[in-house]
């Protein structure tokens, strides 16, 4: 599975909206494209929150807009509103929409769970970006396939 | 961007958003983080009818007709080529900074085209 991961382990939002704005601002993509996928992304929230593991959230959705899983970590010390929880830790993703797609969304889905379970309150008290994305099991930029 | 083809793009990735609802393995994963909610594949569909009661007629047409034929109606052009049959586009198109400003559709398969920003 190709993907490609980004960090920002000091985010400044202090609102859902404000905190997927931040981190779509990572993503290799032009300004209409993040805007869409906030869309998408706000949707998904609104039929169902991604709150997991009580501070980490996964707003997560498939796309036409990115050609291959593109991940987005995020954490803040202050907390952010979701919109009644407060969270710290941000897992935002965005699977393409191809053949083999739904499998690859499932299969990281699969990963992603599996990390929480095991390392959910490291994932919380991470001290630094590496430390964050090893948890995670993420190597940071890119990796062509694991 | 042309704000329908902003729309047509949001409305497909809308419907893979239900089409995922309906698939069991991803509706499994969900679950079991706790991340499916009961009547999120119903609000999906009321959230569908509001968008595309926004799209114009025409437009609203032939994405649902392109859905049907061929489950996809709005792809990305790669290197020049339709995503969905890589047919090659025509060069005045592509070459053009402003071709997300007016719909394109592929001369072959039909399908509406964007390129990505």
């Amino acid at each position: 599975m190709k993907y490609t991961a980004l960090c920002k382990f000091e985010l400044s939002a202090t609102s859902r909206e404000e905190a997927i704005a931040e981190l779509l601002g990572l993503f290799p993509v032009g300004e209409r494209s993040q805007n869409l996928l906030a869309g998408a992304l706000d949707i998904r929230e609104k039929v169902g929150a991604t709150v997991v593991h009580n501070t980490i959230v996964l707003p997560h959705c498939r796309s036409i807009l990115v050609d291959k899983l593109t991940i987005a970590v995020g954490r803040s010390e202050a907390g952010i509103g979701w919109p009644d929880k407060k969270i710290h830790t941000v897992i935002l993703f965005v699977s393409p929409v191809r053949l083999n797609a739904p499998q690859d969304h499932t299969r990281f889905l699969s990963h992603i769970a599996g990390r929480i379970k095991k390392y959910g309150d490291k994932i919380v008290t991470a001290e630094n970006q590496k430390e964050l994305l090893d948890l995670l099991g993420f190597q940071h930029e890119e990796l062509e396939s694991r | 961007m042309n704000k329908q083809l902003e729309k047509l793009i949001s409305l497909h990735d809308l419907d893979v958003m239900i089409a995922d609802l309906g698939r069991k393995d991803i509706i499994k994963r969900e679950m079991e983080m706790g991340l499916q909610s009961d009547d999120a594949l119903e609000e999906l569909k009321k959230l569908r009818e509001e968008y595309c009661g926004s799209i114009n007629r025409k437009w609203r047409g032939l994405y649902n007709q392109l859905t049907r034929h061929y489950g996809n109606a709005v792809v990305p052009a790669l290197m020049g080529r339709c995503a969905g049959c890589l047919t090659r586009l025509p060069t005045a198109v592509c070459s053009d900074p402003e071709r997300n400003m007016k719909i394109h559709t592929c001369p072959t398969c039909g399908r509406i085209i964007y390129w990505a920003d």
